[in-house]
């Protein structure tokens, strides 16, 4: 197999790409080597850790686990084609708002798994927001700044005007 | 007033739309890549090194070698260690580089067009290795037959020691009404940090030598570079772009040198062209340090009414390989096994020992975890022997203002252990536990379980601020203001890192505060050797106290000049607490901190008796802060401390066996998910102003970690009458130790 090429048409934030791949070429490398999306970032490269999640047709997937020829035909949404231009996403502003990332790396993971979760149910209860962010490891926050801001998403899709942190002040 | 309210962080916007550049992202499309290949011996000797197939492999541009590296030789705190191993170093360094100490030591780094002929490159490489005999834990290294550092001129692997001798242990034990024993080991801990080590390096516009990498030092980077390279400082310079997440681990070099030294070999080849390196998960977990392994034992006299009147302790740490920071993590440990108590005979002896294992070193808590760990359990295992309640006994030993440390001399002032406790039992009610077990379910699918106990613990610690022990501790800032009339702009340049804690967003707002002009007026240039003053590192509990006093001192300097007329007006600082000193040889006396920060914490668990499984319910940490420069930032900190702590305690379980660490990934090292930690955490912060803290803070960072364990395990007792004296607490364990599962070893 090694130097044979296949030819895959992807379509990536609602760009329409046809790339020459080799057929071991993991989607998360796709994404990042062949169109510069350095977004979508790799932690274990084993399945676990859940930073390389992104959406395809709707579901989210750990885009270390498929290769991108698996991905022919799909059309795939990354961290950077979810805000509308300025306009954050509600789950981006959520962990904005709510302080649900330090060092941030894994957060793109974060932020496409809490969408496809938010986008088959907006109003979850906490224990099914933490199921929904199971297969994401965090290493910073201790969870539950990032549970507040996806509760702060489900909220604002929900059309509700949600709380933030910053208004909060010293005691 | 900018410093107390919960700005956004600086970086937020571009972390959520996935515009923020970590160290892996920078590479430019033409870039080489570097392959560093580690030894894979825990202790050899390198008979010889064949290049020769590997240097034919299409596509290999070069390979790094101990030849290319002038002063061989590494460490933080102690030169102990070969940038890398090899037969034809000509280095300048004591160390025998022909050695391997450690399965992760470097050999070479291959430069190739590809990862593929990098990695082809990286096993063509034929090295012949002599064996040499293993000493991968405390146990064996004491038994000297192998020394593996023999050019330190030692005849033992212990090659670190601290003591303390205070008061008359034999009037100490003469006063004891009750003598609690115990006898505890501590195990390695991995930062899992989610950002794997990468690093990107080039010759700069001004002919530097530059790498950027994820780090938490930058000029101590630097500095490390230029010592191994054997090049003038200002030939060198580092970058710290985004940085996935820190805790320690990045405190040492993994990527520093011989990153730069690749770009050196290849500049003078005439080949200028970005090189670029990128760990896997498995090489990060193999190839940094850990927190440290220890061996602790105890012995603690109290009188009947609760008085702790004699403690005597015996440490030894497991360094590693390499000294990292492990003689400073020592004496952490050591200070701690006093914990904040007002003790008046004291005898401890701790020590640091090689073997060929992982090297120990900076984990967020540096000591204290281990140190306090053992203390807290004794001052429970006390109030038990005397039925006393583990609120109660704390209150009548710990210290206040004007009190001496365990050091003999007096400590700093601010002492706020007793408020900090007070409010700590107050906010979780201390005499009125959680007694439905309904309420906390060890595994959530299977409902409550009849077999479930729950119980409630408690612990509490201190935590030195800033680099101690005499070590010349300084902060520098560079605060520059801009306008005509008034002051329309500030600039901060600082050095200092942020690991994602926010401390650049902690920088502006003080910066804002100190100038008396609003946030959004205020720009930073950060954590680049060519931009700023050295900093000191994210560590230690030091930055945000550190860098507010020297982004005060610039702002004052630059106010002068503004007023002086200067435009624009520029000022610059550098920052000296005040300067302390090592602890004597042979009694431990000394002033070896200027500022403490403390904390307490309450833990309800449940005890699923048949299955083994622990869930806590909810957690309360009270923690004095001094003053909250942000506290949503700071409660951030409390709950992302406390989760590594549970993992700590329940799960993370390394296994080093025979100096190979054998479960080197995340699937196989579980670090907590969404699900596993506590129900609630409630947080409570307390601002007891620091007398010297900028606005009153103190440093807060590492200060939740270190009651959690002990708090756990006193829980646990509480619940089922079981003392845990090691850990991590999986479920086999906790089967092991309720008598329900015969012992695995």
């Amino acid at each position: 197999m090694e130097g044979r090429i296949l030819e895959v048409r992807i379509s990536v934030n609602g760009v329409d790409h046809q790339s020459d791949v080799e057929p071991r070429t993991l989607l998360v490398h796709y994404l990042r080597e062949n169109l510069s999306l350095t977004g979508t970032h790799v932690g274990c490269e084993t399945g676990y850790c859940g930073a390389c999640t992104v959406i395809v047709d709707g579901r989210a997937v750990k885009s270390c686990t498929m290769f991108a020829v698996q991905a022919d035909g799909a059309s795939i949404q990354t961290v950077e084609g979810v805000a509308d231009g300025d306009e954050l996403h509600p789950v981006q502003e959520g962990f904005w708002e709510c302080h649900g990332l330090q060092c941030g790396f894994c957060t793109p993971g974060m932020i496409m798994s809490s969408i496809a979760l938010l986008e088959e149910n907006n109003d979850p209860s906490e224990a099914e927001i933490r199921h929904g962010i199971e297969g994401n490891l965090c290493r910073c926050t201790g969870y539950h700044n990032i549970v507040r801001s996806v509760q702060y998403a489900g909220a604002k899709m929900r059309g509700e005007s949600p709380q933030g942190a910053s208004q909060e002040v010293s005691s | 007033m900018t410093v107390g309210t919960n700005a956004v962080k600086r970086d937020a916007h571009d972390k959520v739309v996935g515009a923020a550049h970590y160290p892996g992202d920078l590479a430019a499309s033409d870039a080489l890549v570097a392959k560093v290949v580690f030894s894979n011996e825990p202790h050899a000797r390198m008979v010889s090194m064949d290049l020769s197939a590997a240097l034919d492999v299409r596509g290999v541009v070069e390979i790094v070698t101990a030849a290319d590296i002038p002063m061989n030789e590494y460490g933080l705190t102690m030169f102990d260690q070969p940038v890398l191993i090899g037969v034809d170093s000509t280095s300048r360094s004591k160390v025998p580089s022909d050695v391997s100490r450690w399965e992760a030591d470097h050999v070479a780094v291959v430069i190739a067009e590809t990862d593929a002929a990098a990695l082809t490159g990286a096993r063509a490489i034929d090295i012949t290795w002599e064996q040499l005999p293993l000493a991968p834990d405390i146990d064996s290294a004491d038994d000297a037959a192998v020394l593996i550092h023999p050019e330190n001129g030692l005849s033992s692997n212990t090659y670190y020691q601290f003591k303390i001798r205070k008061g008359d242990m034999n009037a100490g034990w003469a006063l004891a009404d009750v003598v609690v024993e115990g006898s505890y080991t501590l195990p390695h801990q991995e930062h899992a940090y989610l950002q794997p080590e990468a690093a990107v390096a080039y010759v700069d516009e001004e002919d530097r030598i530059t790498v950027q990498i994820a780090g938490q030092w930058t000029h101590e980077d630097q500095e490390q570079i230029a010592h191994a390279l054997d090049v003038p400082l200002d030939t060198i310079r580092v970058i710290y772009p985004a940085i996935g997440g820190a805790f320690g681990g990045r405190e040492d070099m993994t990527l520093q040198i011989v990153m730069a030294a690749a770009v050196r070999k290849l500049h003078a080849r005439g080949i200028d062209r970005q090189v670029r390196a990128l760990w896997n998960r498995e090489e990060s977990i193999v190839g940094h340090h850990k927190r440290h392994r220890a061996q602790i034992t105890a012995r603690w006299g109290a009188t009947r009414e609760g008085k702790i009147v004699a403690v005597e302790a015996a440490a030894a740490l497991d360094a590693g390989a390499y000294n990292y920071t492990s003689n400073k993590v020592l004496a952490n440990l050591h200070l701690s096994l006093t914990g904040p108590y007002d003790i008046p005979n004291v005898q401890v002896d701790s020590r640091a020992v090689y073997t060929t294992s992982v090297p120990g070193g900076a984990f967020r808590g540096f000591g204290g975890p281990q140190g306090s760990f053992v203390t807290e359990m004794q001052m429970n295992k006390v109030a038990e022997a005397l039925g006393m309640d583990p609120f109660a006994i704390r209150l009548a030993n710990v210290l206040h203002d004007g009190d001496d440390y365990v050091t003999q001399r007096p400590m700093p002032d601010g002492v706020s252990i007793e408020t900090v406790l007070e409010r700590c039992a107050e906010a979780a009610t201390w005499e009125s536990p959680m007694t439905d077990p309904a309420q906390v379910t060890p595994i959530k699918t299977l409902g409550v379980s009849r077999s479930v106990s729950t119980g409630r613990g408690m612990a509490c610690a201190l935590k030195n601020v800033g680099f101690s022990m005499g070590f010349p501790e300084r902060c520098e800032a560079d605060v520059t203001l801009s306008g005509d009339d008034e002051i329309e702009a500030a600039h901060i340049a600082h050095a200092g890192a942020d690991v994602g804690q926010g401390a650049h967003t902690a920088f502006l707002q003080m910066t804002a505060e100190a100038v008396g002009i609003s946030l959004d007026r205020v720009t930073g240039t950060f954590s680049d050797t060519a931009t700023s003053g050295d900093s000191g590192s994210a560590s230690a509990s030091r930055m945000t106290f550190m860098s507010g006093n020297s982004i005060l001192g610039a702002a004052e300097e630059a106010l002068k000049a503004w007023n002086d007329g200067d435009r624009p007006a520029m000022g610059h600082f550098r920052y000296v607490p005040p300067p302390t000193e090592p602890i004597d040889d042979a009694t431990g006396e000394g002033w070896p901190i200027f500022a403490f920060g403390y904390v307490a914490e309450v833990v309800d668990v449940a005890v699923d008796t048949e299955t083994g499984h622990i869930r806590v319910g909810t957690a309360w940490c009270a923690i004095d802060v001094g003053k909250a420069i942000n506290p949503a930032l700071i409660r951030g900190q409390v709950e992302g401390a406390i989760a590594q702590a549970h993992g700590y305690t329940l799960s993370e379980r390394l296994a080093v066996v025979d100096g190979r660490t054998l479960n080197p990934t995340l699937s196989g090292y579980l670090v907590p998910g969404a699900r596993d930690l506590p129900d609630k955490i409630e947080t409570v912060l307390i601002e007891v102003p620091d007398p010297i803290g900028p606005w009153g803070a103190r440093g807060m960072a590492e200060m939740p970690f270190i009651p959690y364990a002990p708090a756990i395990m006193a829980a646990i007792h509480d619940a089922t009458g079981v003392w845990f004296d090691s850990f991590p607490l999986t479920p086999d364990r906790v089967l092991e130790g309720l008598g329900r599962l015969a012992a695995s070893e």
